[in-house]
């Protein structure tokens, strides 16, 4: 059956009573029982994202430490011990507690409202994936806060973490967090592709699909094909550890070579895991700022799909100190190369783009141009390690350092706070301040040069990371003081974030639905946005939605209000398909996440947990699947009894 | 209000969708994606090993016994059968069909599970004697934990619709469920030829 047209004025549009039950149905239950229980993807995705924050925070401070410790030779602020947990802790947390986390927790906030549907496609499992991952990060803290705190280094590489290396529980902490972790982003992965595919509003073929929901839907792909590597290899660790397995122990015939490849096989894509969602960050704020369309869309999206499939064609060029075959190591040295043609086209694409346009230098995009600066010296350091020659000289020193830290925080970290400037008044309904967003801007881009620059010459003078101090004649410590100067400015502008961020809660100037006049379709709702999204699913005209509609608004009419409905359309050309029932708010999510916390967590003690983990998880699940809202009249169609 | 906007009217679509109209069936498709992925890299993992050894099984240790995991292996591919009966009873909305097709898959997929155990005693070796060893009950391991979650799904479908709390938008999970045993009878046939078959020829 198909949708029809409606002709006359406002035919089928929502009045008060049908606008009012709207707003019943789709309320948030008050309190911290609501809060607990609560589906709705724009509070998850909050709460995930302040959470993903925090541990950032944490691990900033945790980076603080160090470079106090290494401002000057023969410090004695931390011990060796201390040392190896913080350099762990502050990797573990930024990659795998902050950065994937966070990107997938801002796409479950603004994929929906981008694509104009009621919520997430699977509710129950998006809250599922925030409490595992909740889980994960309070194992990790718990472990250090115990002197459990994990220090075989974030890739944890065999045989130092294997069990006759590392004794004792903290390597098993890493792992289990990383299971956690895991399981969360596959999750929000899962759900973002099924969003994307089946929830656009109609009109939203793939061609008029928004650039960063089709970074989105490449970044998820690349979860779901990276994300279970490092699950299989975590896992093996763990048995290798608890149950005397023999994945990783060479005398048994294991391979600790085959622990980097799972690992790298995970671990490069997670790079691009981080930083495709940015790069769409990029692509929505410069048009908006620039105040014309996108130059080279079509080549944007083939750059993002091309680099989703580069980037696990690039993880062996962590390994080229192995001695791997000369054929291999070329193939990959060549697939490291050609991962910069398509990320070069984006960038010219974005100059184009600004430099065509009227461009407006508000805070989002000056951390826009932020990224162009820091990711293209970062992205070339990289073409410089992909030479293997010269990455044998520089691996493991601070030149990697380095390398990383540009390509990561100009990458990724650079436009997601453009983003949180960009977005902050939709979520909020209120603007940060420009003054205090330059003073951010500033200090961080200053500071990110100024902690890192020198990193690259220590590394070539020989200075190899993960070394908790080094002694005065090797003349390294006034770049090391230099660096750790430009670690306070860092700490100093996070801090001028946090103030912009209270200070606007409290009294920032009130944003409107669209105060940048900009085309996606999460601007023409109120801000914040209500629990329901949207009062009448909007119809897409054209590739920038608010930009090329007709004054007539055209909308989608007939959908019930008297239960959670969304609608669904087809995969390619976005035509209205199917009317689907979605679940309300549940307690079985958090339910589910703690037996899976005991499943994971009691596994590091006792193999028990294995069995009583589950047979916990089943209740948990039953509530899930059975536990609907109780059916509201008239029931639906699809609510007669079977 | 009086504004004039043109609308669409979706009151006249379906909402008890098949296949891949359906949310679920692509929320499947994806974790299907995932446990595949997950056993391939598992088996590649199998291989990479073997590259460490000359025999393989190392030493002195047996080939797989062949018996248990060939039976295990026709029953495992049978329970097709069941599952696509319960498929297009689904598809007809048919209850008592359902019911009957689930209980007979779920019978089969039980004594499956099962002889699992005896199937991993079978490969002749402990888990934890070398590589080897590790890498064979690895892989079926990791099935055998999608076949106890098999069981628990399909039993708890049969409940749902024994119990007359099913409605109609849960037939189409039934649907759902034929494509994963698909799914996983299809994978154990790889499997089976991998870890039993394959030491005797690799």
């Amino acid at each position: 059956m198909s949708a029809t047209t409606g002709e006359q004025a406002g035919a089928g549009l929502l009045d008060a009573a049908g606008r009012a039950e709207l707003e019943r149905t789709w309320a948030a239950r008050p309190g911290l029982w609501g809060w607990l229980t609560s589906t709705d993807h724009k509070s998850v995705a909050t709460r995930y994202v302040a959470t993903a924050f925090l541990f950032f925070l944490l691990g900033g401070l945790e980076a603080m430490v160090m470079r106090v410790q290494l401002a000057r030779p023969e410090n004695g602020l931390v011990d060796p011990d201390r040392y190896a947990q913080l350099f762990t802790m502050h990797g573990t947390t930024m990659m795998f507690l902050f950065g994937v986390p966070v990107q997938l927790a801002v796409a479950t906030y603004l994929v929906p409202l981008m694509v104009g549907t009621r919520n997430v496609a699977f509710p129950r499992l998006n809250a599922f994936g925030f409490w595992t991952y909740l889980i994960g990060g309070l194992l990790l803290y718990g472990g250090f806060v115990l002197n459990t705190g994990p220090d075989a280094g974030w890739f944890s590489y065999v045989p130092l973490s294997g069990p006759q290396y590392s004794p004792g529980k903290r390597v098993d902490v890493w792992a289990q967090t990383v299971t956690f972790t895991e399981i969360a982003a596959l999750v929000a992965a899962v759900e973002m592709i099924v969003t994307i595919l089946k929830q656009r509003a109609p009109g939203m073929s793939l061609n008029r699909m928004p650039l960063y929901v089709w970074a989105v839907l490449v970044t998820s792909f690349v979860v779901l094909f990276a994300m279970p590597s490092v699950a299989l290899a975590s896992m093996m660790l763990a048995f290798d550890r608890l149950v005397g397995t023999h994945f990783f122990n060479p005398a048994e015939g294991g391979d600790p070579l085959l622990w980097q490849h799972l690992f790298w096989f995970f671990g490069h894509p997670e790079v691009y895991i981080m930083f495709i969602p940015a790069t769409g960050f990029v692509s929505e704020i410069i048009p908006v700022f620039a105040r014309r369309k996108m130059f080279g869309h079509t080549a944007l999206v083939l750059s993002l799909v091309a680099t989703g499939f580069l980037a696990f064609g690039l993880w062996v060029h962590h390994m080229f100190t192995t001695g791997l075959p000369q054929l291999g190591q070329s193939f990959f040295t060549a697939a490291s190369m050609m991962i910069a043609i398509p990320n070069g086209v984006q960038i010219f694409c974005w100059i184009a783009t600004l430099w065509a346009g009227r461009p407006r230098f508000a805070t989002p995009l000056l951390f826009v141009l932020g990224f162009v600066f820091l990711f293209v010296l970062g992205g070339i350091t990289g073409v410089m390690v992909a030479s293997i020659p010269f990455d044998q000289q520089a691996h493991d020193t601070h030149f990697i350092v380095a390398h990383l830290h540009y390509v990561q925080l100009g990458g990724f970290v650079f436009p997601l706070f453009g983003a949180f400037y960009f977005w902050f008044p939709k979520v909020t309904g209120r603007m940060l301040s420009e003054t205090l967003g330059r003073w951010n801007f500033w200090l961080f881009f200053a500071g990110v040069n100024v902690t890192f620059f020198p990193l690259h010459f220590l590394g070539l003078m020989g200075m190899t990371r993960r070394v908790y101090t080094y002694h005065p004649e090797t003349g390294w410590g006034a770049l090391n003081l230099l660096a750790t100067v430009g670690a306070f400015m860092i700490a100093a502008s996070v801090l001028v974030f946090l103030a912009n961020v209270f200070r606007s809660l409290r009294s920032g100037a009130v944003a409107g639905d669209d105060p940048w006049g900009a085309h996606t379709l999460e601007w023409e709702t109120p801000s914040p946005p209500p629990p329901y999204n949207f009062l009448h699913i909007p119809i897409v005209q054209g590739l920038y939605a608010l930009w090329e509609r007709t004054a007539d608004r055209p909308v989608v009419t007939g959908m019930i209000t008297h239960r959670r409905e969304i609608l669904l359309t087809t995969v390619l050309d976005a035509e209205p398909d199917v009317r689907y029932q979605h679940p309300g708010p549940s307690i079985a999510p958090l339910l589910a996440a703690l037996a899976v916390g005991v499943t994971f967590i009691g596994g590091i003690f006792t193999t028990w947990a294995f069995v009583v983990g589950p047979v916990l998880l089943f209740p948990a699940l039953m509530l899930w699947m059975w536990k609907q809202s109780p059916p509201a009249e008239p029931l639906t169609e699809s609510e007669q009894p079977a | 209000m009086s504004e004039r906007r043109s609308t669409v009217d979706v009151s006249g679509l379906t909402t008890v969708p098949f296949g891949h109209r359906s949310l679920l069936w692509w929320g499947s498709l994806g974790f299907a994606v995932i446990e595949g992925f997950t056993l391939l890299l598992m088996i590649a993992s199998y291989f990479y090993l073997r590259t460490n050894e000359l025999d393989w099984p190392p030493g002195r240790t047996p080939n797989p016994d062949l018996l248990i995991p060939s039976i295990n292996t026709v029953l495992l591919v049978l329970v097709i059968v069941p599952m696509r009966m319960a498929d297009t009873a689904a598809k007809r909305m048919d209850r008592a069909g359902v019911i009957r097709a689930l209980l007979v898959a779920e019978v089969m997929t039980i004594v499956v599970t099962t002889l699992r155990w005896w199937e991993l005693l079978a490969l002749n070796v402990r888990w934890d004697a070398h590589a080897y060893a590790s890498a064979a009950w690895g892989v079926v391991v990791l099935h055998s934990t999608l076949l106890v979650t098999d069981v628990f799904e399909t039993g708890s479908l049969i409940a749902l619709f024994a119990s007359g709390k099913a409605r109609r938008k849960h037939y189409p999970d039934v649907s759902d469920a034929a494509d994963y045993q698909y799914f996983l009878s299809a994978i154990w046939v790889a499997i089976y030829l991998i870890v039993y078959w394959g030491p005797r020829v690799l």
